[in-house]
């Protein structure tokens, strides 16, 4: 009876709910409710308009060099390379087994190698072959290029060089990045910045030593700018402290600065053979300021007219007084 | 076994999968196995008339000519086995199962269209306009190929990897096959282009058409498949009847309507679709060689359009000599806000050269070249115009010259098309952050990709009365040397002031 009674009950529950005239007002109120809890749970839009998440500065790994700053002058830009790492402790100390790399080249113009606009491909290739000898489980290799990525990955002749040694060359996707999070004030705060670049084991920044219209030379703090996604532009007003500021984010491992052939003028893009010289130079050093100022010294150039270089100087941003550095040189 | 029909679908579907992989090819390193060319170079509407219109011969004719040579064997094949708008007509002609078929005499009414449009066509380029590009079904579908379909399959193929790999967190082998998928196939990086959905609109009303009434296009309007008529009229691969018992069932089912009630046919409508082959209950109906007349009335079974009917068209089609007057009456100095493609010098030539097939657009390594409405007239609807903050002229890429069927846009040598002007760039320096506000900003002069850079620096101490901070401070304040400046339009592309860019590129024509 009592089974009964509850079945009873129910049905007329469903009966009157059945029934039951929605008003205009109500069936609006409904199918507004309903949108508004689609909008709500809808996993895709949840992602549509989502914000990148955070990311805080890189953590750099301290390691004791048997210099600071190694300059190797040889023909075969490959065998500088290896000769300035080896000379620096070895690539064991910055690779370690199973570890993931990422080589940052200097890939940003639609250039041949010896236009000098991009890094020689010889020394990325190298560094990469020796990052697998260290036992890296992968070793990235990837810019965002000011011209189309395609015609840049190709003219230069890194991607064909690096892809034999067994880089994972590859575009960086505008859509896979981490917003910069800073300890201290800085107008780099929020920029969105390429994820591998942030989440690897080693940074290996391994720009080219060119001519460039505001900072007079591009260099290792200039390269880093490769990893910024956004509107780029913008970081060329206030450039000095916005540079510092993401290489203290960023924080690479270890510098590797091509000075093989130089762009003098006309820089960055360049274009014209005129403007090359032969330097024949690789300097590598796990300071990217010392790095910058022995790159000036090279090119004869005052390192405090460099902008970034003048702003690191006075936050005391890494060694900057070469004379008080231990440097080695050495000619092949 | 209908091995004739089975035969017949697989060369439109093989055919339609060809015309969408060429166009999909059609993109930077440029090493499909088919040329891009070729697809409008085969096609004797716009190559024909377009040589006509221009007085000029263009390489693509002749190609265009073997297939026009093909059709006097073997009437219209071209619409029935190959045309893909015609296989997307028969695609979705597959949802109406009530085939609406229409009176003989209203029938015999519409199919007249798409010979007036011929003539139309054809009076307009002896004048010395090009108008085949509008209403022909190999250009509507590839842009709809080009600008709509190949764009939106990427997006959603994009964002859906996008999400898989953000939400579940596939950094790994499944990140690495996304990225050999959009380095190696997909080819274009921009999801929509500039003023594609009119384009679109064509084509969709073409799609819509065979939900009502099968082929309407291929019947009433298409000025394609009217030439491929008039040729197919001498024709020798003929529809034959032998046995016939009047059962009337391949007069209903014909998608062309090109059987008359005395079974005789209309050689000029039948594009060999062999429906009629396999439902005669009889089995008397074959395609054959045949020179012999047919059995049926042959004296009633010819073209579809008198003498009268003809002159009556040329007198319709005057009033189009307006456009000529117009024509004539452009001042080309005008045209400051269009950005044309590099090599072109002379707007008049190009408009009616252009057949608006979407082969630069695609093929644009920036994505650069947008279709434009009524910016430069209406003649010159869908011709392409550079759109620098979409995408700048890659100094180093000389691709859209290479796939233009109709040389349009030239195909020049890397060298001379270094040296091409598109336009000017202009700075507007109220808007310049150097100029206007005292900021150090040095964009626009560190894209150029001119050697001798066509934007230089000059070092001026700075004296603004509005900006206090930085005055009396030494900055490099951008300016443009107007000899050097190719208008590439990478310095507006990369300029980083908003909304509006500070450095502007001005079209010379």
């Amino acid at each position: 009876m009592e089974s009964e009674y509850k079945m009873n009950k129910l049905l007329y529950k469903l009966e009157a709910y059945l029934k039951m005239s929605v008003s205009r007002r109500e069936f609006m109120k409904i199918l507004i409710g309903g949108l508004v809890y689609f909008l709500s749970e809808n996993q895709f839009l949840k992602f549509a308009f989502a914000k990148n998440s955070d990311a805080m500065p890189r953590v750099k790994k301290s390691i004791d060099c048997a210099h600071d700053l190694v300059a190797v002058k040889g023909l075969n830009s490959g065998k500088n390379v290896e000769k300035a790492i080896e000379l620096l402790g070895g690539i064991e100390k910055f690779v370690k087994k199973g570890d993931v790399v990422l080589v940052k080249p200097n890939m940003a113009w639609d250039r041949s190698p010896e236009q000098a606009a991009n890094t020689d491909p010889q020394v990325v290739a190298t560094i990469v072959e020796l990052c697998y000898k260290a036992g890296a489980k992968r070793v990235n290799v990837f810019d965002i290029p000011c011209n189309d990525d395609r015609r840049v990955y190709e003219n230069s002749g890194i991607q064909k060089a690096a892809e034999e040694k067994g880089a994972k060359v590859y575009f960086a996707d505008h859509w896979n990045v981490l917003k910069a999070k800073f300890p201290y004030k800085s107008a780099m705060e929020d920029w969105p910045i390429v994820r591998d670049a942030v989440v690897c084991d080693t940074f290996i920044n391994v720009p080219v030593l060119k001519h460039h219209g505001l900072t007079g030379l591009t260099l290792s703090m200039k390269n880093l700018m490769g990893v910024c996604s956004g509107t780029r532009g913008l970081i060329h007003i206030d450039i000095a402290k916005k540079l510092v500021d993401l290489t203290d984010f960023i924080n690479p491992d270890l510098t590797v600065i091509d000075a093989t052939r130089v762009l003098t003028k006309n820089g960055p893009s360049g274009g014209s053979l005129k403007d090359v010289i032969n330097l024949d130079t690789v300097i590598a050093s796990t300071d990217p300021t010392l790095a910058d100022t022995y790159a000036c010294k090279l090119m004869k150039k005052d390192p405090m007219s460099v902008p970034y270089l003048k702003e690191a100087f006075e936050r005391k941003f890494g060694k900057s007084n070469l004379e008080k550095s231990d440097i080695k040189e050495l000619t092949i | 076994m209908k091995k004739l029909i089975i035969a017949r679908k697989f060369f439109q579907l093989l055919f339609l999968g060809l015309f969408i992989y060429v166009i999909w090819s059609t993109t930077y390193p440029l090493n499909s196995a088919i040329s891009p060319k070729l697809l409008f170079r085969l096609d004797p509407l716009i190559m024909f008339f377009t040589s006509l219109s221009i007085r000029q011969w263009i390489e693509g004719v002749s190609f265009s000519i073997i297939i026009v040579a093909f059709t006097l064997i073997f009437g219209r094949y071209v619409c029935g086995w190959i045309c893909p708008v015609g296989t997307i007509n028969d695609i979705i002609g597959i949802v109406n199962k009530n085939k609406w078929v229409l009176s003989p005499g209203l029938n015999a009414n519409i199919i007249k269209l798409k010979f007036y449009i011929l003539f139309i066509v054809s009076f307009l380029a002896i004048l010395g306009i090009q108008a085949a590009w509008l209403l022909d079904p190999i250009v509507i579908f590839a842009r709809f190929v080009s600008l709509n379909l190949i764009p939106a399959s990427t997006f959603v193929i994009d964002k859906a990897f996008a999400f898989a790999i953000k939400n579940f967190e596939l950094y790994g082998e499944f990140y690495d096959f996304y990225r050999y998928l959009s380095k190696n196939l997909l080819g274009i990086k921009i999801y929509f282009f500039e003023n594609s959905e009119s384009s679109l609109s064509i084509f969709l009303a073409i799609a819509i058409f065979p939900l009502l009434i099968p082929r309407l296009w291929c019947r009433a309007l298409c000025p394609l498949g009217a030439l491929f008529g008039i040729f197919s009229r001498f024709s020798i691969f003929q529809r034959v009847v032998n046995k016939c018992t009047d059962c009337k069932k391949c007069l209903n089912t014909c998608r062309m309507q090109a059987i008359k009630e005395d079974i005789s046919y209309k050689k000029n409508e039948c594009v060999l679709c062999m429906d009629c082959v396999y439902v005669c209950p009889v089995e008397g109906t074959s395609f054959k060689f045949n020179n012999k007349k047919q059995h049926f009335n042959p004296a009633k079974s010819k073209g579809t359009i008198s003498r009268r009917e003809f002159l009556y068209i040329l007198f319709v089609s005057l009033p189009s000599l307006g456009f000529v007057n117009k024509k004539n009456k452009i001042d080309i100095t005008e045209y400051k806000n269009v950005i044309r493609p590099p090599g072109v010098n002379n707007e008049a030539k190009f408009i009616n050269t252009c057949v608006r097939c979407g082969n630069c657009m695609k093929v644009c390594i920036t994505s650069g070249l947008h279709p434009i409405l009524l910016k430069s007239g209406i003649e010159a609807l869908w011709t392409p115009q550079l759109v620098p903050e979409i995408g700048y002229c890659e100094n180093n890429c000389t691709l859209c010259g290479e796939v233009c069927p109709t040389k349009a846009i030239p195909e020049l040598k890397l060298e001379q098309k270094k040296k091409e002007k598109l336009g000017l760039a202009i700075i507007d320096e109220s808007i310049c952050y150097p100029h206007s506000q005292g900021k150090q900003c040095i964009v626009c002069e560190e894209h150029c990709p001119v050697s001798d850079k066509a934007i230089k620096l000059k070092d001026t101490t700075i004296k603004l009365k509005n900006v206090t901070m930085n005055n009396g401070e030494v900055i490099k304040l951008p300016y443009v040397d107007k000899d050097l400046c190719v208008g590439c339009g990478i310095c507006q592309n990369k300029c980083p002031v908003r909304p509006i860019r500070a450095i502007r590129v001005k079209g010379k024509l």
